[in-house]
Formats: C-alpha cells, sequence, structure tokens
C-alpha cells in the first residue's frame, strides 16, 4: 500500500519541532493545512527549485533542521541538483522524495520512467551520506526521529499515492514573495 | 577601447562589498553566524575564469558551484532568507538558460539577485548588441525586456559599479547584474 501523502506530511509535522520545509507541488496545499502560517516556505513558480531552495536556508542556518519535499517530475527537471546538494554536504538538510510516479499537478501524465526510476540510487551515486526509500507510513514513522538528527545530506524516496488537492484545485496559496518574506522577517528574529 | 580587469581587483571589490552587506545586514538584526564574508554561486564562466582560479585560494570568499543556473537562483533565495549576502557568478548562456528562475525567484520572489555575467566572444571593437555572436547580441535586450538593470564592466574604472549595483538589487529587491565586457585578467 502506497503512503498518503497528507499522512506522511502530518508524521512528519509531529516530528519536526523547529525545522525549516520546503514543499513543492501536490505537497504545498496539504503542508499549508496541515502546518499553516509557520516556518516555511513553498517552492512556486520555478519547478525543481525546492532542493536548491532548501540547500541555501541549510547552508546559511546551519543550526537549524532543514526537511525539503520535493516532487518526482520536479526532481527530474533539476536533477543535477542532487550532485550540488551532496557536494555541498550540509549536515542538517533532508531531502523527501515524495515519488508518485506521476506529474500530478499538471494532470497526473507518468513521469519519464514511471515508478521505475530509482531516485535513491542516483542520490547514491551523487554522494548524499545516506539514502533510502520507505514504502509504509508506520516504517516512516519509527525512523524519522532518527532522520531528524542523523548527519544529512539524507535522502528519503516516500513511496505514495497521489495526493487530495493539488495547487491546481486548491489554489497556489500565499504568494511566493510574500513566503519569503515572512520566513526571512522569523529567522532574522531567531 | 573595453580593457581586461584583474582578477585581484575584482575579488578585492566583492570583499569590500561583501562587507558592506554584512554591516547592513548586521543593522537589520542578523546575528553572524559565520566566519566567511560571503558565498560566491558559481557555474563557472569561461569569461570570468582567472578570478574563479584566484577565488580557490580565498578563505574569505565561499565558492559554491551549482550544475546549472536554475540551482544557483533558488540557492541565492535560501541564502537570502537566512540573512547571508552573495553573488551571482555565471556566463550569457547561463542567463538564457535560466530565465524562468530569474522570474520566478528574483522577480517574483522578490529576491535581490545580483548577478556578474561574462560576455564571451564579445568582440573588443564592437558594441556587444552589434556583435556576430547571438550570445553575445541578446544578452543585454534580454535584461531589458525583463525591467532587470545592468551595466557593462569595460574596464578596471568600472569595478565601482560592482557595489552600486549590489546595493541597487538590495534597493529594489530584485535582480540586478553588471556584464563583464572582456575576458577578466
Ligand atoms: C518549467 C516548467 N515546465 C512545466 C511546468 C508544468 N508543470 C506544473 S506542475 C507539473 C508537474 C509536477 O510534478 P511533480 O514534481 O512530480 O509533483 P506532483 O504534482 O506529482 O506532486 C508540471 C510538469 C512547470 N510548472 N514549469
Ligand atoms: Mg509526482
Amino acid at each position: 500500500m502506497a503512503i498518503k501523502p497528507e499522512d506522511a506530511l502530518r508524521a512528519i509535522a509531529a516530528a519536526r519541532g523547529d525545522a525549516l520545509c520546503v514543499p513543492t507541488m501536490t505537497t504545498a496545499p496539504a503542508w499549508r493545512t496541515i502546518a499553516p502560517n509557520d516556518l516555511s516556505v513553498g517552492c512556486v513558480g520555478f519547478m525543481g527549485g525546492a532542493s536548491s531552495l532548501g540547500l541555501g536556508l541549510a547552508l546559511a542556518r546551519p543550526d537549524r533542521r532543514v526537511l525539503v519535499f520535493d516532487g518526482d517530475g520536479s526532481l527530474l527537471m533539476q536533477l543535477g541538483s542532487l550532485a550540488t546538494v551532496a557536494g555541498a554536504a550540509p549536515r542538517n538538510l533532508v531531502h523527501f522524495l515524495f515519488k508518485n510516479g506521476v506529474y500530478h499537478t499538471s494532470g497526473a501524465q507518468e513521469i519519464p520512467g514511471g515508478g521505475g526510476v530509482d531516485f535513491v540510487q542516483m542520490a547514491k551515486g551523487a554522494g548524499y551520506r545516506a539514502a533510502s526509500a520507505i514504502g509504509e507510513l508506520g516504517e516512516l514513522k519509527r525512523r524519522l526521529p532518527s532522520l531528524l538528527k542523523e548527519e544529512g545530506p539524507i535522502f528519503v524516496e516516500l513511496h505514495t499515492g497521489l495526493a487530495e488537492a493539488t495547487p491546481m484545485t486548491a489554489g497556489m496559496g500565499t504568494p511566493f514573495h510574500q513566503q519569503v518574506e515572512r520566513l526571512r522577517g522569523q529567522l532574522i528574529a531567531s | 577601447m573595453p580593457e581586461s580587469i584583474p582578477a585581484p581587483l575584482i575579488i578585492d571589490t566583492l570583499k569590500d562589498t561583501f562587507r558592506e552587506a554584512r554591516a547592513a545586514l548586521a543593522a537589520e538584526g542578523v546575528r553572524p553566524r559565520h566566519d566567511h564574508l560571503g558565498w560566491i554561486l558559481s557555474v563557472p564562466d569561461t569569461h570570468q575564469k582567472t578570478v574563479l582560479a584566484a577565488l580557490d585560494k580565498e578563505r574569505a570568499l565561499r565558492v559554491l558551484t551549482c550544475s546549472t543556473e536554475d540551482e544557483a537562483n533558488a540557492v541565492a533565495a535560501g541564502l537570502w532568507m537566512g540573512g547571508e549576502p552573495f553573488v551571482l557568478m555565471i556566463q550569457h548562456a547561463g542567463l538564457y538558460a535560466s530565465v524562468n528562475t530569474l522570474r520566478g525567484v528574483a522577480m517574483d520572489g522578490r529576491v535581490p539577485i545580483f548577478s556578474m555575467i561574462g560576455l564571451l566572444s564579445r568582440e573588443k571593437d564592437k558594441d556587444p548588441r552589434e556583435s556576430r555572436h547571438s550570445m553575445v547580441r541578446y544578452c543585454e535586450p534580454l535584461l531589458d525586456v525583463f525591467g532587470v538593470p545592468h551595466a557593462r564592466l569595460e574596464g578596471p574604472d568600472d569595478v565601482h559599479l560592482i557595489p552600486e549595483y549590489y546595493r541597487l538589487a538590495q534597493k529594489r529587491r530584485g535582480p540586478a547584474a553588471v556584464l563583464v565586457g572582456l575576458e577578466t585578467a
């Protein structure tokens, strides 16, 4: 059984503490109901940029954990970012990939290679400190405490079903520049 | 006639620019958390390779090489939120390659991204807009289309444009660029 993306996000929300979060695509609408107005910034309007956005945050603020909620189509669009993240080696970055096998937001077209693309191997090959797949909610819950503590960069491929909402059905939420401004203000103050 | 700018002059100017940026950030309430002055986000530009070579020996400036200019822009936004100063060092082809991210991050996100863009293959005796090379010719017009303020470094006397356009990016909360006219020395 594939993990429901909303369940994965709820489990992460319960465990994350004050980690900064970077949702994108179908994790974005779900995340803003699960964790409204908090230490998060969505990658909206530049597909594939979530992991790089998270990398910048992680490098600027090594005192904070940074969690990226990437899409599989998005990661394929900027696949080289795996090497960039691995090369920069932020100890505080966890890169969650919500692997649903499709471009859900644009109409659920199959991604190139479909479900067969092995992102764990790619992340390992790029040089992430650890990379693994999780196909079951209980396992995610069990492993979260260590994922939030161990030295990064860590890559986690979550095998998920389709989200209930997409940015097309639920709207884009707060404009990107307001999210940027808000998180910057929160980070300066803390 | 344009002249090449020596790498050490560019590096000293970048250091001064970052010192000033750090002071402005401190005035804003950003606490110092790093020993270095700032970040150079680079996808190697052939035109500025002497600068990149000299940066290898610099401890005060941290170079992060990205696989794409898209990444460099998104990393920049993360650094901006985290209170760190940075400069993008790319070439014109990189600008063309990352137009969607320039729009999505620097413009829509109102992130002050200052870029140094190398005009590789620019002919010494020609205005870039009259270049034989499309890569050289379209760079300034493209920036104009997006309303990105830009200036050209045509020799050592022009390095003052680096802090000026860096400040301009901060002031307008968006992108600003200087174009490196000739290969750095
Ligand atoms: C540069 C660019 N090309 C194409 C699109 C169209 N597009 C919007 S959402 C999307 C699919 C995203 O898929 P994925 O990253 O797997 O996330 P999911 O929707 O499955 O959560 C695409 C292709 C875009 N936004 N930007
Ligand atoms: Mg997908």
